[in-house]
């Protein structure tokens, strides 16, 4: 197997890995960035409504970090490792200004600066956007400054897994998708931006390509996973694509209305209605559906009605657009349809402040592929956006520190890992006979949709973690028909499932053992918050096929846990 | 029925063939064209590049004369000319900045545009005003046997948006026209491709390409002649021709007619008085046509 | 929900077997888009099949294909509208034009980034704002234009149908001269002249065809930056042959309009041309029996005031 020698590498090519890029680069290491697509493609383009960012001089006079923080802290239900969260907000201006000097188009005040707007949870409206396609924007810009720096691109291939030599990266195995040729990467520095998982539930507004390849990776190299049990869902997904419709239509104006022509937030959340935190508006509409005041097929009404055409034109294109292109629906007269979906992971590989994973030496991630915890039980709009620069850009430099700090050299030569990494995923496609990856995918996008999603309970708990043992039992089986060596995605598919059964059993046990309703995560048995018993993280390895759970504390600074009440 | 009529710069200059082969085919049909008083030239294509709004304003002012004649439909023969209305006034309706700049420089002067005159291609008046059953009924020379390759040209097609009438992957109005003459029509894989006039103006050599990409697709579909919707597309493909054969090193002939000058044949007219070329002339000998 | 069997007829390819057309068939209803029934095709039916897709919003760009022979993006295109349209329920689905095939939906992008990556795609700000020293703002209407043009998904329709880009090697491309301009026009660049050296000479090699226009998915209309990155040619002083007769061109065409009204084709051939290749032309056209047309005196505008006023006055 061919070998090639980075000081870092860095796995996924959307904003958080670009940013570290750009910082590593910076500093005159060489690195090499891999993408199982080509960088513009990745999902943060799909980010919609904006990037939250306290600008000193530019901001609501009212507005200062600490209020951003403490949105922060209590929008994930105080489960959120509050030095992440203080981070996040005193660093939001500086990156915002950052992205706006390389180009991003933010849309402008009449003087020129950048304009602001409200967005769900925050007391004062601090999100900066460009039109209804912030991340779009963002990941373009930030693509064209990296692509002018020294960085080696390697699109459209695939990582496989780690080879870790006493806990220590020693480098990662990749595969051209266009050859199917394996390569050795020689490395001592790993950055995991990979993404999230959404392709692991049946609906979700997620990108096909989101299918927690990274989380795999990490699991089966022995890092922990943090928080894997809290997974958002997004209240107004599109029905029946799952198509997103941003937060910034409620943010503008927009109405969540039932069969009755009622604003039922009303009853769920009498302070901000409709810009309550997504898991509130998420569950107010299954209650809604599940009690007969939704519509047919299952979805309630956004009405948009009431703004008039030209703002609806100008500023919620995107919403307009896809309520006309994908639903034949024409939001200026008629109400949207939507419906929760799964949307974003909070949960992710364990890192610390600095994006430092404390259980392999060298490994880092960033972006919704880590847990910090920045987010805690549930996100905030727009602090996604945020999260994926700040945090890529303070991996980035604990890489460069890291690599600074001359780390001890692996030993052996590695040819045997990484020719048995190839050749385990090789097993499926020597196979005649057995199972698609198709059959067990949607399986498990439906076991995790109906028993680990928006209401959970211990017998469904249980029962999903039965199916999906049966479907990792299954995998054994599975065979791919494609025997081609030219880009052959029948083959990767299934290696991507493979990723998705690692996690999906490490979020339904950490579900399961969770005994609390905290943010995202609601259990119909459990309803209530318990601070006395459950104010940690949940810690989650997987041995084999057994996940091993284990508790971390939450950093608390200076906001005690209230009850969250909106 | 009355409709204005525009004929464009191209029109009334060496493509003077298209104005009075439509003038012909229109009084046979009953459609009365009134050319629009003191029309000016809509930009040929270019004006808009060098200042946005005078076109638009320019494109006004013709729309306007219509307006004042009591008209609301313009029929051009030209595709470009056509194009150039279409875009303007697409422009003065969705671009609010641009509205407000040629607003201005339409303050002093007598144009008013209240969008209510439409620009419209004069084989659309002949599809969907006359009607291919009105046309049939006045062929009076079918031209049996005939083989014409429907080439459609760009800017009466493109961009569906704008332009609108038929779909710019599938169009058939041209193919229409011609089964209405009794002539077969043939499609053929670069009948909706550029005919290169555009790129003659800087970068000639690749327009001449683009030229003998459209006369080679009809040759090896098996056409004897091909018809075209545009005046720049006859300066290109007919007036041209002699000139792309050499620099391509081409042998065959496949002259280009405008699809008035069909219809013209079929009524009964003779090719001289059509106005139509030596080359067309010598094929249209061959098969029996004249 | 009313559902409907559609048949779907695709143009496989493999570097061994080469191009074959294999069928499907799968039943849909009117919010299905063909990047669901492609999914839909590859885990229940083939899981060979092999495409591009990923956000089935219209935003990645990955989904770039012909739907019964339209380029289109996959993720926008509904099932059955296609089967409404074209009033069958057979639907073709073919790789994007020009782009080298590489496995059945699959094309080589990478002439199309190399494209791109030749404009320079970036914003070069000036040494004191990068380092935070000084700010530059934006005006709201500047933004609003950049930003049309910023809009580009890097989906490769436009290029895929565009003609000059087949027999021109030296053009550029619809995508790239969006962007290109993006960064040309926006005030806070400070590499104007280099950037004029890489997209004036290519910007007059389009053709004006707006087969990028139709194709957009997000209404970038590249030949308008196309257009407006010509105006800048008066700006830029080392000319190539192409925007030299280009320019000429244009001018000839504004100072025709401005004089008569009307586009004297004889003075705007001399004025682009000169004498020499004017007489050559006139004599290919003799041959072809149009000379008669050649010297006709068209009458000019009589109002030529409005014509002067409406033009702004003088030349540029």
């Amino acid at each position: 197997m061919e070998k090639i020698e980075y000081d870092a590498v860095i796995i996924g090519g959307g904003l958080a890995g670009l940013m570290s890029a750009h910082e590593i680069a910076s500093a005159g290491y060489k690195v090499a960035l891999i993408s199982k697509v080509f960088p513009t493609r990745s999902h943060s383009a799909a980010a919609e409504g904006g990037i939250a960012a306290y600008i000193p001089g530019n901001s609501d006079p009212n507005d200062n970090p600490d209020y951003m923080t403490y949105d922060t802290v209590k929008g994930g239900d105080y489960l959120v490792d509050q030095d992440a969260a203080e981070l996040l907000s005193n660093r939001s201006g500086e990156i915002a200004m950052l992205l706006e000097r390389w180009g991003a188009l933010f849309n402008r005040q009449p003087d020129g600066r950048i304009a602001v707007r409200y967005f769900g949870g925050q007391t004062y409206p601090r999100t900066r956007f460009v039109g209804d396609k912030t991340g779009m924007a963002l990941l373009h810009t930030l693509f064209e400054r990296v692509s002018g720096l020294n960085v080696d691109f390697y699109n459209e291939w695939f990582a496989l897994d780690l080879v870790t030599e006493d806990k220590r990266v020693a480098g990662i195995v990749a595969m051209q998708m266009k050859t199917m040729t394996p390569f050795f990467f020689k490395t001592k520095a790993v950055v995991i931006a990979s993404g999230g998982m959404g392709m692991l539930y049946r609906h979700t507004t997620n990108s096909y390509i989101n299918t927690g390849d990274g989380f795999g990776i990490a699991l089966r190299a022995g890092a922990a996973l943090k928080d894997p049990e809290f997974v958002q869902f997004h209240p107004t997904a599109l029905y029946p694509s799952d198509i997103l419709i941003s937060e910034a239509a409620r943010g503008e104006g927009a109405i969540l209305k039932n069969n009755k022509g009622e604003r039922f937030m009303a009853k769920y959340a009498p302070k901000k209605l409709d810009l309550a935190p997504r898991d509130i508006v998420s569950r107010a509409i299954i209650t809604e559906i599940r009690e007969g005041r939704g519509f047919p097929g299952g979805y309630v009404a956004l009405d948009l009605t009431h703004l008039g055409e030209e703002y609806i034109k100008e500023r919620l294109a995107l919403a307009y657009e896809a309520a006309k292109n994908f639903a034949g629906v024409d939001a200026v007269t008629e109400p949207i349809p939507v419906r929760p979906a799964q949307h974003y992971y909070m949960g992710g590989i364990d890192v610390d402040i600095k994006g430092r994973n404390p259980d392999i030496v060298g490994l880092f991630s960033a972006g919704e592929a880590a847990c910090v915890s920045v987010h805690g039980a549930n996100r905030l709009g727009s602090n996604s956006l945020l999260d994926t620069l700040v945090f890529g850009q303070e991996t980035g430099r604990a890489v460069v520190e890291f690599l600074n700090s001359s780390p001890h050299e692996p030993t052996s030569n590695f040819e045997k890992e990484a020719e048995k990494i190839v050749d385990d995923a090789y097993k499926f496609v020597k196979s005649e006979s057995g199972v698609h990856f198709g059959e067990i995918l949607e399986k498990l996008r439906d076991v995790m949709w109906d028993y680990v999603g928006i209401f959970r309970d211990e017998g469904g708990l249980l029962n999903a973690l039965s199916e999906i043992n049966k479907l990792r039992g299954m995998i054994s089986n599975m065979y791919v028909t494609d025997k081609s060596k030219v880009y052959n995605t029948e083959f990767f598919n299934a290696l991507e499932l493979r990723n998705m059964l690692d996690l999906a059993t490490v979020i339904a046990k950490a579900a399961l053992d969770r005994k609390e309703s905290r943010g995202a995560h609601y259990r119909t048995d459990y309803p209530d918050r318990d601070d006395n018993n459950w104010l940690k993280h949940t810690i989650a390895y997987l041995r084999g096929n057994t996940v091993e759970i284990a508790y971390k504390p939450v950093k608390i600074t200076r906001w005690k846990p209230e009850p969250r009440v909106y | 029925m009355k409709i204005a009529y525009y004929p464009g710069c191209a029109t009334h200059g060496l493509s003077k063939d298209v104005d009075i082969a439509t003038k012909k085919v229109a009084e046979v049909l009953g459609l009365e064209l009134v050319e629009v008083p003191d029309w000016n030239c809509c930009g040929g294509g270019f004006l808009d590049e060098y200042d946005e709004v005078a076109h638009v304003a320019l494109n006004l002012r013709n729309l306007s004369q219509v307006e004042k004649l009591g008209l609301n439909k313009m029929a051009t023969p030209c595709s470009v000319c056509l194009h150039s209305h279409r875009l303007a006034t697409y422009k003065y309706k969705e671009d609010k900045e641009i509205k407000k700049k040629v607003d201005k420089r339409l303050e002093k002067t007598s144009i008013k545009f209240d969008g209510k005159v439409s620009a419209e291609h004069i084989v659309w008046v002949l599809i969907r005003d006359v009607g291919i059953e009105t046309i049939k009924k006045n062929v009076k020379k079918p031209l049996n046997g005939l083989k014409v390759g429907t080439y459609y040209g760009c800017q009466m097609l493109r961009p569906e948006q704008i332009m609108g009438f038929e779909q710019a992957y599938n169009p058939h109005s041209l193919a229409d026209l011609v089964a209405a003459t009794g002539a077969t029509p043939v499609i053929f894989p670069t009948m909706t491709s550029c005919c290169g006039f555009p790129l003659m103006g800087s970068n000639p050599k690749a327009g001449l390409k683009l030229a003998y990409n459209v006369l080679n697709g009809a040759k090896e579909a098996g056409a004897d002649i091909i018809v075209h919707p545009c005046s720049l597309c006859h300066l290109q493909l007919d007036s041209l021709q002699i000139k792309i054969q050499s620099e391509f090193n081409v042998k065959w002939t496949m002259p280009a007619i405008y699809v008035t000058q069909l219809l013209g044949l079929a009524f009964g007219f003779s090719p001289e008085e059509l106005g139509i070329g030596k080359l067309a002339m010598e094929v249209l000998r061959v098969k029996g046509v004249i | 929900m009313q559902e409907q069997e559609v048949i779907f007829k695709v143009k496989r390819f493999n570097p061994e077997k080469g191009f074959w057309w294999q069928e499907y068939k799968l039943k849909v209803d009117r919010f299905t888009q063909f990047t669901e029934a492609l999914r839909r095709i590859k885990s229940e039916q083939d899981p060979t099949l092999s495409y591009r897709a990923s956000c089935h919003m219209a935003v990645c760009g990955s989904c770039g294909m012909k739907i019964n022979g339209e380029p289109r993006l996959a993720c926008k295109t509904l099932v059955l509208d296609v089967v409404k349209k074209y009033n069958s329920n057979i639907v073709t689905i073919e790789p994007m034009d020009y782009f080298r095939p590489i496995k059945d939906l699959i094309v080589d992008w990478d002439e199309f980034y190399d494209r791109m990556f030749k404009v320079k795609p970036r914003l070069y700000p000036s040494k004191e704002v990068l380092e935070g020293k000084a700010e530059h703002r934006l005006k709201p209407e500047d933004q609003k234009e950049l930003w049309k043009f910023a809009q580009c998904i890097w989906c490769g329709l436009c290029v895929s149908a565009c003609p000059s880009v087949r027999i021109d090697p030296e053009f550029l491309g619809p995508a790239a001269h969006a962007k290109g301009y993006r960064f040309l026009a926006d005030p806070r660049d400070t590499i104007t002249e280099e950037r004029m050296k890489i997209l004036i000479d290519s910007s007059w090699r389009c053709t004006y065809c707006y087969q990028c226009f139709n194709v957009c998915p997000r209404d970038i209309e590249p030949v308008t930056a196309i257009k407006k990155t010509r105006s800048f040619t008066k700006l830029y002083k080392e000319k190539s042959e192409v925007a030299k007769r280009g320019e000429k061109h244009t001018e000839a065409i504004f100072e025709s309009i401005l004089k008569t009204g009307k586009i004297a084709e004889a003075a705007v051939y001399l004025k682009t041309y000169g004498i020499l290749q004017s007489l050559i032309d006139l004599i290919y056209m003799s041959k072809t029996g149009k000379l008669k047309y050649a010297l006709v005196q068209e009458r000019y505008v009589q109002n030529i005031d409005e014509i002067k006023k409406i033009m702004g006055g003088e030349s540029k």
